[in-house]
């Protein structure tokens, strides 16, 4: 197949004023059907059927390209695949990169170790992130340039400094058992840090944290279900919710690219707890009042959700940018 | 090893015609039937496909096209991923198709109740970018950065202009954060389930605000046609892609993973 024809049609944007008109044409869609094809279909009993089995089955270069398989291990979302796609990338992750037995990749990032020599050098290579270590490996030529068991790890932190180009970089500063400590930097070095201590079951930052810097935190976040409508009814989603100092509540479910709901404190004009059937254990959800229309969300946690939503400080209405018409 | 394997492109209902046309590499089709459902595959005779890209882009396209096949002939259909091979039991010594046939017989009811809730429907994908330049091109930020351009030296202009694209990206990463919601309640309310899903074409000199897969009762096609007219419309700097439709690729989920869960506790 020709190069040309997987160029992204822009021109599927319609400039017709009718409905915008689905394309169904190979050229446009063919890394799109790759991804589905590759990756989502039925899932068969394993005993009788071998998927990928142990054969590499397809080009490198095409695997990794699809469906944002970097994206999802720089996230820690393995487990979001069947065993089969996370054994072949656990597979490939680890073709040069020796595990241990049941040592499993957790999530994996472009990384740098500061090697504290004579110089002081950043040293590129990438974070792996398992069940049992953490490990900065840089490919060709292989070396292992730092690693730590996680039961070796005392804490975690993160750390502001000013790089080379004047801009402000997040680092991680990680302190071991025996006193020793190390930095590192990673491309999303905040989430690379709720991983580890996720996985080592470490605190947050604490209190009496020496160098570190934490952005200051949200005034609440947790668990929560929000019910969201579809054309023939609604379905709970579970996500995690955050309300900011600034009264912004947004939700997102670890499955959607960006925050689904987004309610500025300006928008909520009330909170009403109502009888709802929900997926936790109350009787009650809480209605949110909004300008767009009620939202209804469910926690396990909700007395303490209505109190946090509920003392809003009230403003005057405001006209937001938004079109929704509802 | 016991004989030959077959190679699986789909489930579809006990008694919808079969394909008429041939799978990948001009295999002749044939199916397995169960009591409740039939399995669309060939006979295959060798191990899985594996090649060069190219290769693997055509086998894609020719197991899609008979997936699309079935999707026409059949009520509804269940795709099947590529490389997907039933093989006998070397301890029983069941063939291929034995073994299959007893899967479908086995599964059968949960198959059946799976076409069943996907007749009817069709997957689109919608995908909503923003175009950074074009969008933040009223900001008074960008303006007095753009003027400040003028007239500068090359190494300074470089300099700027990086300043320029992040003060852009920015902005328009912002906006995508506030559109994002909009968006995705206006398309869901045209659809029967969404899925947002991971992409790795990262839009040049373009922020990308939505990519959802969504599954839509097919007679339904254009009314979330023209919610995303109206959303172009509204927004001139969206670049939108709208593409299907396809068979349920992403709502096929028979093994009640996380969303179906979720889906059968929380529904109301």
């Amino acid at each position: 197949m020709a190069d040309k024809d997987l160029t992204p049609p822009r021109s599927s944007a319609v400039e017709q004023s009718s409905a915008m008109q689905p394309t169904r044409d190979p050229g446009a869609t063919l890394p799109d059907l790759l991804e589905v094809l590759l990756n989502k279909g039925v899932h068969l009993n394993l005993d009788l059927i071998i998927s990928v089995a142990d054969v590499p089955l397809i080009g490198i270069n095409l695997r990794a390209t699809i469906a944002g398989i970097e994206t999802m291990i720089e996230y820690g979302m393995m487990r979001q695949w069947d065993e089969q796609t996370r054994a072949w990338v656990q597979r490939s992750l680890t073709r040069h990169l020796p595990m241990a037995e049941g040592e499993e990749v957790v999530a994996a990032m472009a990384a740098s170790h500061y090697q504290d020599d004579f110089y002081g050098t950043w040293r590129p290579g990438r974070a792996y992130l398992t069940n049992k270590r953490l490990i900065i490996h840089r490919r060709d030529p292989a070396e292992t340039l730092w690693q730590a068991d996680l039961d070796a790890i005392t804490s975690v932190e993160s750390f502001t400094e000013s790089s080379i180009g004047g801009e402000e970089r997040l680092r991680l500063k990680v302190v071991l058992r025996d006193g020793s400590d190390t930095t590192i930097s990673a491309l999303d070095a905040k989430h690379l840090l709720s991983l580890i201590r996720k996985q080592r079951q470490l605190p947050e930052a604490s209190a009496t944290g020496t160098a570190a810097t934490e952005d200051e935190g949200p005034t609440m976040n947790g668990t929560m279900w929000y019910l969201e409508s579809f054309a023939q009814g609604a379905m709970w989603r579970g996500g995690r919710a955050t309300l900011t100092p600034e009264g912004l509540l947004t939700w997102k479910s670890p499955m959607d690219n960006r925050p689904s709901l987004r309610i500025e404190p300006s928008q909520l004009k009330a909170v009403h707890p109502e009888k709802h059937t929900n997926p936790t254990d109350y009787a009650q959800v809480l209605r949110l009042e909004t300008d767009r229309g009620d939202i209804r969300v469910a926690s396990p946690d909700l007395d303490r959700w209505q109190q946090a939503l509920g003392k809003q400080p009230e403003k005057s209405q405001e006209v937001t940018s938004g079109t929704a018409g509802e | 090893m016991s004989g030959a394997t077959l190679y699986v492109y789909a489930i579809i209902p006990g008694g919808s015609p079969a394909p008429t046309i041939t799978g990948i590499d001009g295999s002749p089709l044939h199916t397995v039937d169960a009591d409740l459902v039939s399995a669309v595959v060939h006979t295959h005779h060798s191990s899985p496909y594996e090649g060069p890209d190219d290769d693997v882009k055509r086998w894609v396209l020719e197991h899609s096209d008979v997936i699309d096949q079935c999707w026409n002939q059949a009520p509804s259909v269940l795709p099947v991923s590529f490389n997907v091979i039933a093989r006998g039991s070397e301890e029983s010594g069941a063939t291929a198709t034995d073994q299959l046939r007893r899967w479908l017989q086995d599964t059968g009811e949960e198959l059946m109740q799976r076409l069943n809730d996907l007749a009817g429907t069709s997957e689109l994908r919608v995908e909503i970018n923003l175009d950074t330049d074009h969008f933040s091109q009223n900001e008074p930020e960008v303006t007095a950065l753009k003027a400040d351009l003028e007239g500068k030296a090359p190494g300074v202009r470089r300099l700027l202009e990086k300043r320029l694209q992040k003060v852009q990206k920015q902005l328009t990463e912002t906006a995508a954060d506030r559109l994002y919601p909009e968006y995705r309640s206006r398309i869901a309310a045209q659809c029967q389930q969404l899925q947002d899903y991971a992409t790795t074409q990262r839009p040049e000199g373009a922020v990308s605000v939505l990519t959802a897969a969504c599954l839509v009762d097919s007679a339904h096609t254009s009314q979330l046609g023209a919610e995303l007219t109206q959303i172009q419309e509204e927004t001139p700097s969206a670049q939108i892609r709208f593409l299907g439709p396809w068979p349920p690729y992403s709502f096929v989920d028979i093994d009640a993973g996380l969303v179906t869960a979720q889906g059968q506790t929380g529904s109301v």
